[in-house]
Formats: structure tokens, sequence, C-alpha cells
């Protein structure tokens, strides 16, 4: 039984590693790995003996994976990181996602510009994915704030998932041979057209082992006053599928908005479904007061969880991959903030307690017992 | 013809810790041609996989950058030092 809480932090200064007990009453801070050097993924890989990878996106020198096999004591870079080949024309310019792929050594990873990649060694050498880096939308996906990522990856038996900020869901349905985009329900409120084929801005897509079908999405809403072309677009920006993600429904109502980047869900319940809300303007907690938002119904109603947070005065953004939660009996959710402070929901989220709060600031939190 | 090329400290554990190479080239694009071959991982520090160089890394050939004489065409000649220095910038 494992019996080690690991916590990996991406963090604009590098990667720091947390150690906790199963309690998870304490934990204790090592790093910063990869130091001076923004870490946007990471990856708690627990298959066989464990790994850790995380993406260490270095501006002068190029975009590296580190890996470390003690739990995160120590990390070193491994023989490669993914690349376009030369005459492709693109660059890597970021990393962000990595993901277990499909045995027990397949790692993916996603980055910027727009691609999958895969590794069959641990991350020491890198294949292109041809079917959704050569599709035919590729070039024509546009750039989103943060940069044109594909962020999202979920492997499920032969299916993947991806999200493409800004190009939209896309579905294999044959362990990545080709890709299809699968947006119907999701919207977009930056083009004239609500509902277009591909190009929507998602943020964050999770799924539940023990719901087939059934995934989240965050998506980018915020648009309900939008008096442009095509008119107000309200309740846009948090959807649910049961159709492995061939159609999409809105599940915002009752959310105090529908912005927001992270997702998560229950380990135990998959209709237990946690967001962050946040102001579409400020990207920060409506009213300065943090709050994180459950659903125990799959999305029909929520309710604020704000036990332990401050009440006022605390503009919190947390991004899309700076949420996760144990698969402890009564699992802990874990909150980053891009003001750089870790805070840990025990008991799903009744309770929340600091556990950093002089981070750099924080890209993406995972957990996993190791 | 070798010319020798300057690694800046960030760099030096892609080549063993030299902190200067000799690598021959009748041009700065001929220098990271061999570079690219006998020390891959530094030549990915200093380039895309599109053959350009990053956007943050500068080449000097002695004292000129090389976008002031002729770009990657540069053309080196015996003793010639080239220098990769990473630009000063972050926050």
């Amino acid at each position: 039984m494992a019996d080690t809480i690991v916590l990996a932090l991406g963090t604009r200064k590098g990667l720091f590693i947390a150690h906790g007990s199963k309690s998870r009453k304490s934990f204790t801070l090592h790093g910063p790995f990869g130091p001076g050097v923004a870490v946007y993924s990471a990856l708690i890989d627990t298959r066989g003996r464990g790994r850790i990878f995380a993406s260490s996106c270095n501006a002068f020198f190029g975009r590296k994976v580190l890996t470390s096999k003690d739990m995160g004591r120590k990390f070193k870079e491994t023989a490669a990181a993914p690349a376009f080949p030369k005459d492709d024309g693109r660059a890597l310019a970021n990393i962000w996602a990595l993901e277990t792929g499909a045995d027990k050594k397949e790692i993916l990873a996603g980055v910027e510009p727009a691609s999958l990649f895969r590794s069959s060694d641990g991350g020491d050498s890198w294949e292109m994915v041809e079917g959704i880096n050569n599709h035919e939308h590729a070039r024509q996906w546009q750039p989103g704030a943060g940069g044109m990522c594909m962020h999202t990856i979920i492997r499920d038996g032969n299916r993947i998932h991806l999200g493409i900020s800004t190009g939209g869901h896309y579905l294999s349905e044959d362990g990545g041979q080709s890709f299809k985009a699968a947006n119907t329900g999701v919207g977009a409120g930056f083009v004239p057209d609500p509902f277009p084929e591909f190009g929507q801005c998602v943020h964050k897509i999770v799924n539940h082992p023990d719901a087939p079908g059934r995934l989240y999405m965050q998506n980018h809403g915020g648009w309900a006053e939008w008096d442009g072309p095509g008119g107000p677009r309200p309740d846009i920006g948090v959807l649910r599928s049961d159709d492995h993600g061939h159609t999409w429904r809105s599940i915002a109502k009752g959310l105090p908005t529908d912005f927001g980047f992270p997702l998560a869900v229950h380990p135990h319940d998959p209709d237990t479904v946690y967001v962050v809300p946040l102001e579409p303007m400020t990207r920060t907690c409506p009213g300065a007061a943090p709050a994180v938002w459950r659903s125990e119904n799959g999305g029909d109603s929520w309710s604020r969880l704000t036990r332990g947070f401050p009440k006022k005065n605390s503009f919190f953004t947390v991004l899309r991959d700076a949420l996760d939660i144990d698969d402890r009996k009564s699992p802990a959710l874990y909150l980053g903030t891009t003001t750089g402070q870790l805070w840990i929901g025990r008991d799903g989220g009744e309770e929340w307690e600091c556990l950093f709060d002089s981070l750099p600031p924080i890209h993406c939190v995972k957990v996993a017992a190791m | 013809m070798s010319i020798t090329l300057f690694i800046p400290p960030p760099l030096r554990s892609e080549c063993a810790g030299a902190t200067e190479l000799n690598v021959p080239g009748a041009s700065v694009r001929d220098l990271l041609a061999e570079l690219e071959r006998r020390h891959p991982a530094l030549y990915r520090n200093v380039c895309h996989e599109t053959g350009s160089i990053r956007r943050h890394v500068n080449l000097f050939v002695n004292d000129d950058h090389i976008r002031d004489r002729q770009g990657l065409d540069t053309p080196l000649t015996a003793g010639d030092t080239v220098y990769i220095l990473p630009s000063v910038s972050g926050g």
C-alpha cells in the first residue's frame, strides 16, 4: 500500500515536490528542480516502480522533460524532448500536458503549438502523433492568451480525448490513428458562429473510470453579456457529455460565473465534480472571496465550499492544471494559485488550509500516493 | 578551419563541462551544422528544430552580433571566436 502522498507543483520558477504522510497533516517541500525555469505540466506515474515527469520550459534554451525515479528527491533531463521534424516548420514552444499512455511505459505529451507526442521509452525519445498534428484543422487553430496549447489528454481504452485552446475537443476512437472534432454543444464567444465545428477555447476536460462516456468540460465561458454578432451566450462554460464527448450540454446553472480553468472529479463518485468559478474579466474569484464549487449530482446543482478560505480581499486565480484530488477514502483536494499559495481541501473540500503560502506562481498541481 | 566556440555556464553540462570547443566551419551556419553532429544536446539548446537560433540566444563573432553581419551566413576565419550568450531578461 502506497504510504506517501506526493505533490508535484509546477511553478514559474521550477518544480517543487511535497511529501506528506497518509494523514496529510503536514507536507515537506523539496526543490525547486529545474530552478528558475517555468514548469507547466507534471505527471506522477504510478505504474511500475513509479516515476515523476515534469516539463521544464526554458525561455532561453528550449523545452526539456525532467524525470525522477526516487519520488522527487532528484531529477534529471530525459535524453530528448518532443520535437517537430526539421521540415515541418513548427517549433516546440511549450509542454502543457504529460499523461500516461496505452501500456505500462507509454507517455503522452501535449505541446504548444498544439500537437501530441508519444514516448515508449520513458521520455528518452518521442514520436509525433500524425493523426492530430497533421489534422486538416491543425493549421487553422488559433492561440488563446496562454498560447496555442494542447493541454488535456485523456486516454480511455482505445479512445483519446484532447483539449486544445483554441481548437476545441478532439476525439480518437482508434487509439490515436485518427481524430475528429467533437464539439457539438460546445460554444465559443469570440467568433460570430456561437457553435462552430472547431476552434473553441476549451480550458480543461476530465473523466471518471466508473462512468464510461461521462466527461466534464470547463470551457471559456463568461459570454452572458455579449452583445456582438450572434448575441449573448450564457452558460457555455461548464459542460457535460454522456456519450464519450460526441455531444455536450451545459451544467453551469447555479454557478456565480461560468468562467474558470480547472475541474476535478471525486475519485470514488463520478457524480461529484469540482470547479473554481472566476470573474471573466479579472480571472479572479468572484467578490475577492475564494471558493470551490461542488456538485454531487453531476452538475444539476452546485454548493459553495469556503470553510478555511479568506472571506475577502483575496484575488485568487487558479489555472487549468492547478487543482487535483487524491484517491484516499476521504479524498483531499489540492489547489494552487498564481499568488503562490497551495491549499488543501480536506474531507472532499469541506475544510481548507493553506499548506504553503509563498511559492512562486503555481501553474500545475498533481497528487498521487506512492 | 577550426573556430573557438565559447560555451556559457548554463550550457556547459551539455558538453562535459567544457568552457570552449573547437568546431570547424567556414560560416556560422557550417559551424552550427557541425555542432549538431558533434554535440546534438548542446545544439538543441541553441537552435530550434527548424534550424533557427532560439529567440533569447545570441551569437557573436568576436565582438559582432551575427545579426549585424550576415546572420547565419556570416563568414568565419581562422582565429575567430564565436560566443553563445543568452539574452539578459527575466522577472
